[in-house]
């Protein structure tokens, strides 16, 4: 804000140092401003926790914009899977192949997130642009990419600025250097997986909503709404996808008092990994 | 087909009685009169004293008066166009003053040239749950602790091992008369699933998981068994129930290969606020206790063009849907592309659900 | 006002009795009390006062009712040799066989009443004014046989007790066709209640071939000792004469069938354990439990020690034509046999559930208050079929005695 603007005249290591500092002010303004906003309903996430939240809201037609399940906080239904959507970008399809109209939700809100982040740092020509694209230790965005130097996507083969644009910080980069919106992953994504991107084009990869026809109106979901493009690996790989606490288990059958006998073996003797912990 | 919302969607449809179409054969007409000459004379002493307890247990007339009129409609496949204006009528009113809330009973038809079809990438599966509470929700199933209904069931299955250690303990023990080489531990073994894991998250390193829901078979062996047809396929290949003609015997249930017909034990348990008001005769409406339900592809989603709600709820994408009819349709281009399975194929009920692998 | 007359004797005879008469029905009527109170809660709170689940959902209920069918069913034992091999002694009691067809029959269906779920829907299931899915549905074909079976032995019952007690000669013209199509009913009711569950090829320890053979010998050793007991009990306490060869004739019956009935279980067994795939968990359930889940399996071996010990003992002739003792030892098989159907066959048959999940059932306090109430009306009514029947076999009831009383 104000502040920011004053930030960009100063020079040297006393500017690094306030605007740290205007970040962390930030984040605590934002915080707490969120704190105090208690009566509102909790963000649940759609499809990627941490990354696809969305507040549930009372829609005109008298229904909820989405329900959440209590235990896991994550999104079970919609009551109008087009809320709060814009157009998809064009998408190149087969010939003679029929496509629909498609929505998504934006993804470059969060980008906004701080505006102090854009201001002060992202702004164009601060940090400088990095002289090449090898790989280095990060001071920021630890929380992301906890290491820089063993990324996990790509076996060491890429690394942030295959695909993150250099100059301009709210873009990814195509190959030839063009910029890509974060609206638009795929295009990013499908650089190299070819096959999974023509899936998802034809819809038999990832998730959509709306209507079921060929013709009809969806909302598709972009690649990051699903995958964290950080840590595709998620420890061992778990098909691209990072865990999360399940919902409830079915009630169990009235003639059985617990599920012992799902952990046993057929003959009665409890399964080598769930044999009872002997007590020492 | 559009989605877009009907200005008064929240309000109760008006239905205009319409005059039997003309299509309607006089014979079967007559057939029609001559059940309600027989139920009105003899059909009183027939009907239960269940009915009589609500007439007299009930102090709310008019529900107590819908119930009893409810106890003597005929099978919603034989009822004239009047007579389902009528029966969706009145289901309007009892549950929207049941549930405290515009309640919508759609009656629609199958669309022409449809044909439902389901695919799942059980490879993408992760074992969340989510389209089982996300059914939950939408077809307003009882819940809570005496009585929860579920129509979807996720069963998680080893990945297995070959151990050196095991080399003479051999598995399954008691059938082995081999001696050594049996380093086996259950590998994707169904009959060893898990229905009730429950772990701090999935999925899990040495699991895999499979959702097995109705399977809208071709060849439905619980339509096949019925006594008296309250279930039975409709042209658009959806496997429905009559809820209000079904006597709850349960023979549907012991024939269904997957095990996908939970039954009304007791009074179901639907909070008003959770219910969901845009139902169908087939599908979602509330239901009574003693009868047999299940899955419907979300009959009164999928015949507005919506997808089933399990579809839109599965974080990772795994659930597919469309119309098989359609060689544009997602479910087409999985058929043509990828590797499809049918489960227990060798019961030749042709399911219409799919598994698949990338 | 000829059947005037006979109902008026018939009734006023079947109801006068002594203490111990009166005491026996009293007993009867507190218990099917219990299953008037049961009933009330099952209606209106549902199925769910039962220990009944989505994974075994066909319980106690079924397998009395599948039971019964075979009592019913075991009516011929009696009736065939009467009129086919022309027995004497068994052609004096056929008209009990019958009596106990009509009684078994009659709470069978009770016992349906029980089992659905909305028994207030049931006239969907008659023709005309309601849907009925025949052939396809084996429920349906079962429903038909049985009301058949019903109706063709309260025809062939009373009107032979009808011609009694007139004195009349029986119009074989019209008697025995009747008779002869309730021999072949017989079989047909258990068979069709085999097909039942066997075509549920979902359910692998019901899919066999072998279930209607099954059926049938259980059945004609169970109904046989069930008919023993009872001509034993009627040689006792009425007029009614029993000659030893009818109940010899009957012992030797059940001691066959006995037998051949432990062979086709012995023969299941060997078949479905040889290679144990998963079609054999049921059995395995059932014989040992699985997974640490063991309910059924004292049941099991109960039922294999009464049948197997019921048919060593009767192979001793001894034993066989002491009639002492043999209601002792049919007692054992009938209990025997009633095991081996419910929880041996109907409950095991649903686990583990089509998808593979175990479990357990274990039935509710209603539903044996139900299940005994029921058991308890059939007795009541049997004790009022059988005294009425034994009154006009034996003369005690008939036209002539009305006159000389005046």
């Amino acid at each position: 804000m104000h502040h920011g603007m004053r930030l960009t005249k100063m020079a040297g290591t006393k500017r690094r140092i306030l605007t740290l500092l205007a970040c962390c002010m930030g984040l605590i303004w934002s915080s707490s401003a969120i704190a105090e906003d208690t009566a509102a309903p909790e963000p649940c996430f759609e499809s990627r926790k941490g990354a696809s939240e969305s507040v549930p809201i009372l829609l005109e037609n008298g229904m909820p914009s989405i329900k959440c399940s209590p235990k896991t906080g994550g999104v079970l239904w919609w009551g109008d899977p087009f809320f709060n959507t814009e157009p998809l970008g064009s998408l190149p399809m087969f010939e003679g192949q029929v496509s629909g109209e498609g929505v998504m939700r934006s993804r470059t809100e969060k980008l906004t997130l701080f505006t102090v982040c854009g201001v002060a740092c992202h702004n164009g020509f601060y940090p400088p642009v990095p002289k090449s694209k090898n790989p280095r230790a990060l001071t920021m965005h630890l929380d992301i990419v906890p290491d820089a130097l063993n990324l996990q996507h790509g076996n060491q083969a890429i690394w942030c600025l295959d695909c993150h644009s250099a100059k301009q910080r709210r873009f990814l980069e195509d190959n030839f250097g063009n910029p890509i919106g974060f609206n638009e992953p795929q295009k990013l994504c499908g650089k190299c997986h070819g096959s999974v991107y023509r899936d998802w084009r034809d819809g038999i990869h990832g998730k959509r909503i709306g209507e079921w026809a060929s013709d009809g109106k969806k909302r598709w979901f972009v690649c990051t709404e699903c995958h964290n493009p950080h840590d595709v690996q998620q420890g061992t790989r778990h098909s691209g996808f990072a865990q999360i606490e399940p919902e409830w288990a079915p009630k169990l059958s009235k003639g059985v008092d617990n599920f012992d006998y799902e952990l046993k073996n057929a003959d009665g003797t409890w399964k080598e990994k769930y044999l009872p912990k002997e007590d020492e | 087909m559009p989605i877009e919302k009907d200005p008064d969607a929240s309000q109760p449809r008006a239905r205009p009685q319409r005059v039997s179409d003309a299509t309607q054969t006089p014979q079967l007409s007559a057939t029609v009169s001559r059940r309600h000459f027989v139920i009105g004379a003899g059909g009183i002493a027939a009907s239960s004293l269940l009915g009589a307890a609500s007439l007299l247990v009930n102090s709310d007339d008019e529900k107590a008066k819908i119930e009893w009129a409810e106890h003597f409609q005929t099978h919603y496949r034989l009822m004239t166009d009047v007579e389902k204006a009528e029966a969706i009528e009145r289901l309007e009113r009892r549950y929207s003053k049941q549930y405290g809330k515009d309640v919508v009973v759609s009656d629609s038809p199958a669309q022409e040239g449809v044909l439902f079809g389901y695919a799942l990438n059980i490879q993408k599966c992760i074992g969340c749950r989510r389209c089982v509470k996300a059914c939950v929700e939408e077809n307003n199933q009882s819940r809570g602790k005496d009585q929860e209904t579920e129509w979807i069931r996720v069963i998680k299955m080893e990945k297995g091992e070959f151990e050196p250690e095991k080399m003479h303990q051999g598995y399954p023990e008691d059938y082995g008369i081999q001696v050594g080489g049996n380093a086996y531990s259950a590998a994707g073994v169904v009959l060893e699933g898990e229905h009730h894991y429950q772990p701090d998250v999935v999925p899990e390193d040495d699991s895999l998981y499979m959702p097995v829901a109705c399977m809208q078979c071709e060849k439905p062996p619980c339509v096949k068994v019925c006594p008296v047809r309250a279930t039975y396929r409709e042209p658009d290949g959806v496997v429905v129930i009559d809820y209000n003609w079904c006597i709850g015997c349960r023979m549907c249930i012991s024939a269904c290969p997957y095990w996908a017909r939970p039954f009304n034990w007791g009074e179901p348990k639907l909070p008003k606020k959770a219910m969901n008001p845009n139902t169908h005769y087939l599908g979602n409406r509330p239901r009574m206790k003693g009868v047999v339900e299940k899955c419907t592809f979300c009959i009164q989603r999928t015949r507005e063009g919506r997808y089933p709600a399990c579809v839109e709820v599965c974080p990772v994408g795994a659930r597919k849907f469309g119309n098989l009819l359609d060689p544009q349709s997602e479910i087409r281009q999985i058929l043509d592309r990828k590797q499809v399975f049918r489960l227990k194929a060798e019961m030749n009920t042709y399911p219409k659900f799919f598994y698949f692998i990338d | 006002m000829k059947l005037l007359r006979f109902l008026q004797d018939y009734i006023g005879f079947i109801v006068r009795g002594g203490p111990t008469f009166y005491l026996w029905l009293a007993f009867l009527s507190v218990l099917i009390g219990g299953w008037i109170y049961g009933y009330y809660q099952q209606l209106t709170l549902g199925m769910t006062v039962t220990g009944l689940t989505d994974q075994v959902s066909w319980g106690l209920y079924l397998a009395n009712f599948i039971f019964l069918v075979g009592v019913a069913a075991g009516a011929v034992t009696v009736v065939f040799p009467a009129y086919v091999y022309k027995h004497e002694g068994l052609h004096d009691v056929a008209v009990i066989g019958e009596m106990i067809a009509i009684f078994a029959v009659t709470i069978c269906t009770l016992f349906v009443f029980l089992h659905v779920g909305r028994p207030d829907r049931i006239w969907h299931m008659l023709p005309y004014i309601g849907v009925m899915n025949w052939p396809s549905s084996v429920l349906t074909s079962d429903v038909v046989v049985l009301t058949t079976y019903l109706f063709l032995n309260a025809i062939t019952g009373f009107y032979f007790l009808y011609q009694k007690y007139y004195n009349r000669p029986i119009n074989k013209r019209f008697f025995m066709p009747i008779i002869y199509l309730s021999i072949v009913w017989a079989i047909s009711i258990h068979t069709v209640t085999a097909f039942l569950m066997a075509t549920f090829d979902t359910r692998a320890m019901w899919h066999t071939g072998m279930m209607p053979i099954r059926f049938i010998i259980t059945a004609f050793a169970a109904g046989p000792a069930f008919i023993v007991i009872v001509l034993l009990q009627l040689k006792r306490h009425t007029a009614l004469v029993v000659q030893d060869s009818a109940i010899n004739f009957l012992m030797q019956l059940v001691t066959w069938c006995l037998g051949i009935a432990l062979f086709l279980t012995l023969s299941e067994v060997v078949i479905e354990l040889y290679q144990g795939s998963g079609e054999s968990y049921g059995l395995r359930y059932l014989m040992f439990g699985m997974y640490g889940l063991t309910d059924l399996v004292p049941w099991f071996w109960a039922s294999m020690g009464l049948t197997a010990g019921a048919f060593l003992m009767l192979l001793f002739p001894s034993i066989r034509l002491n009639q002492e003792v043999i209601p002792y030892i049919c007692t054992m098989a009938f209990v025997g046999i009633w095991i081996e159907k419910g929880m041996g066959l109907v409950i095991p048959g649903e686990i583990p559930s089509p998808i593979g999940e175990f479990s357990q059932y274990v039935p509710s306090t209603i539903e044996i208050m139900n299940s005994v109430g029921i058991w308890a009306f059939g007795f009541f009514l049997l004790t009022l079929l059988l005294k009425g029947a034994a009154g006009i076999l034996s003369g005690e009831v008939r036209h002539a005695s009305r006159h000389e009383a005046y």
